[in-house]
């Protein structure tokens, strides 16, 4: 979907260069979420997501035309 | 589905911004080398917020000039800066005034005086087009609400041949509703 997002914009020689599950217990780490809401989460959402909530994606493209030995 | 407009967003965002205090720096230390992080100012490691790390997949060279979008407390920046030298450049954006002077402090506590930081929105971003040899950008796409504008607005300013690194959250399966609605999963 990322990837794609990118293309769509015009970019080219896309690559999903990273792509790893991120959990609950590491969304905690970040001080953006205060522990009520990772408490939060973690009722609201089934256990058996907890340890792949959401994906951490790098994506590398380029943008057409010039010349780039990259 | 939108839960937000555009300007509840921006608000939540800012806040939530503002207001967050250094971590851990156990998110530094889960993206980032112990020879990346040395010698960096203990603020700009302990405000890493990103998901991945761009730097290291944007192959940079002296001389380039690059644009960290949603630079938040300046990790990426800082890293930047260190590969291409004095003989390039690397702007900071961000839509949060605290977060563009944390990273003005850290980048001047760093040393790093080709540094420079912009206050702005990455849907419009304050530069010229075909200005920049290469867009960083770690786990700030997924804050706005116009994420293909702020992709074209990064094609833009990229010149001909320039190179995107982008890393960001990406849900694969619906979350629900109620977590959707939540301010901080937006901030998030």
């Amino acid at each position: 979907m990322l990837a794609k997002k990118v293309a769509n914009v015009g970019f080219e020689a896309l690559r999903v260069v990273e792509r790893r599950p991120v959990g609950l217990d590491e969304l905690a780490r970040y001080p953006v979420f205060p522990e009520e809401f990772v408490a939060f989460l973690r009722r609201a959402i089934p256990e058996d997501r907890h340890a792949a909530l959401v994906w951490a994606v790098t994506v590398t493209a380029r943008n057409p035309g010039g010349v780039d030995g990259a | 589905m939108a839960y937000f407009t555009d300007a509840e967003a921006r608000q939540i965002i800012r806040d939530t911004y503002t207001a967050v205090a250094p971590g851990s720096a156990e998110v530094a230390h889960q993206l980032y080398t112990a020879a990346e992080l040395d010698g960096l100012p203990p603020g700009a490691v302990a405000l890493a917020l990103g998901v991945g790390h761009p730097v290291r997949h944007a192959c940079l060279r002296p001389g380039e000039v690059v644009l960290d979008v949603g630079c938040g407390g300046g990790i990426d920046t800082l890293l930047a800066a260190r590969l291409v030298g004095p003989s390039g450049r690397v702007i900071g954006l961000d839509m949060t005034p605290a977060m563009v002077e944390r990273t003005r402090e850290h980048a001047r506590a760093a040393g790093l005086a080709w540094v420079e930081v912009r206050e702005g929105l990455m849907e419009a971003i304050p530069l010229e087009d075909a200005s920049v040899d290469v867009v960083v950008t770690n786990g700030v796409l997924n804050l706005s609400t116009r994420k293909s504008r702020a992709l074209a607005e990064m094609r833009r300013v990229l010149r001909p041949g320039g190179r995107l690194a982008l890393a960001d959250l990406v849900v694969t399966e619906a979350l629900p509703e109620d977590v959707l609605r939540s301010a901080p999963a937006l901030a998030g």
